[in-house]
């Protein structure tokens, strides 16, 4: 009777941590991009559908993260060491619309 | 008036060349500088586009000139504000010489020229001029400054620099394009 209760326990920790393990593979992950050297780095991400995106100026002129090229969803400008976060939800083309020529895109993966 | 265009082009043209040429002749000589010296070429340059910037904010009505104007000011600002921190940091005093009096000397023209412009020729002529001085920089940052810094540091913040003049001149030729 004592070694089936401890095999049920052993079982349920087992259970319990590959369900555990599943959960985190399923569960919404963050990325970080770092604006540096006027570039997004990495310049395209891919992610799956509900992940966070955070993007880190690491540059001393201010860069700000804007839906390329209609401005419809954007940060505010961000100064050195500030950082703007996105949960993503489709494929986005994104620009800095201070510095034009700065682009960065983002890839939905399955 | 086409004549009258083409003349300002013209003298356009010459201006530009002098500055070039007054760049390229200066790296020709093999001018040596100190750190002070080029901590002051660096300073002068990035006042220079600035108060170009500062002659378009007050003339221009473009709207894509305007925020090109704008980003100039802010960001020329910032490698000036970083320059000085360095300088101070390293307890240097900018030292003014031939390269930095060339350049001034060169700005004072195009800003005679800029602010002498007819509202009609001054967007082309301001955002002409931010493409060749931005290349002019660029190539004195690259032949000159760089090869000229002793200082690791100085080297650094030069060579920092140069993706924001190239993403300037990328964004200035934009303009330039859509003009
Ligand atoms: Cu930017």
């Amino acid at each position: 009777m004592k070694s089936f209760i401890k095999s049920i326990v052993v079982l349920s920790i087992l259970v319990f941590g590959i369900n555990n393990t599943i959960c985190s593979q399923n569960s919404p992950t963050t990325h970080t991009v770092l604006i540096k050297k006027m570039k997004f780095i990495p310049e395209v991400l891919k992610v799956k559908k509900g992940d966070t995106v955070v993007w880190i100026n690491k540059d001393f002129y201010p860069h700000d993260v804007s839906k390329y090229d209609d401005n419809a969803w954007h940060s505010s400008p961000l100064d050195k060491g500030e950082s703007w976060s996105k949960i993503v939800t489709e494929t986005e083309e994104y620009y800095c619309s201070l510095h034009v020529v700065m682009r960065g895109q983002i890839i939905l993966t399955n | 008036m086409k004549t009258i265009k083409k003349s300002t082009n013209q003298i356009f043209a010459i201006l530009i060349i002098a500055i070039f040429s007054n760049i390229s002749a200066i790296a020709q000589d093999k001018v040596t500088l100190t750190d002070p010296e080029v901590a002051s070429v660096a300073v002068v340059a990035n006042q220079i586009d600035i108060s170009y910037a500062e002659i378009a904010l007050k003339k221009s009505k473009n709207k894509e000139i305007l925020a090109f104007a704008k980003r100039m000011v802010t960001d020329h600002s910032a490698v000036i504000k970083q320059a000085v921190a360095l300088v101070t940091k390293l307890s240097v005093t900018p030292k003014d010489n031939a390269v930095s009096q060339s350049l001034n000397e060169g700005a004072e023209k195009t800003k005679k020229m800029l602010n002498n412009a007819s509202a009609k020729d001054f967007d082309k002529l301001y955002i002409d001029n931010e493409v060749a001085y931005h290349k002019a920089v660029i190539g004195a940052i690259e032949g000159l400054l760089i090869p000229e810094s002793d200082n690791k540091e100085l080297k650094g913040l030069l060579e920092d620099v140069l993706p924001a003049l190239q993403a300037h001149l990328k964004h200035a030729e934009m303009v330039q394009s859509k003009l």
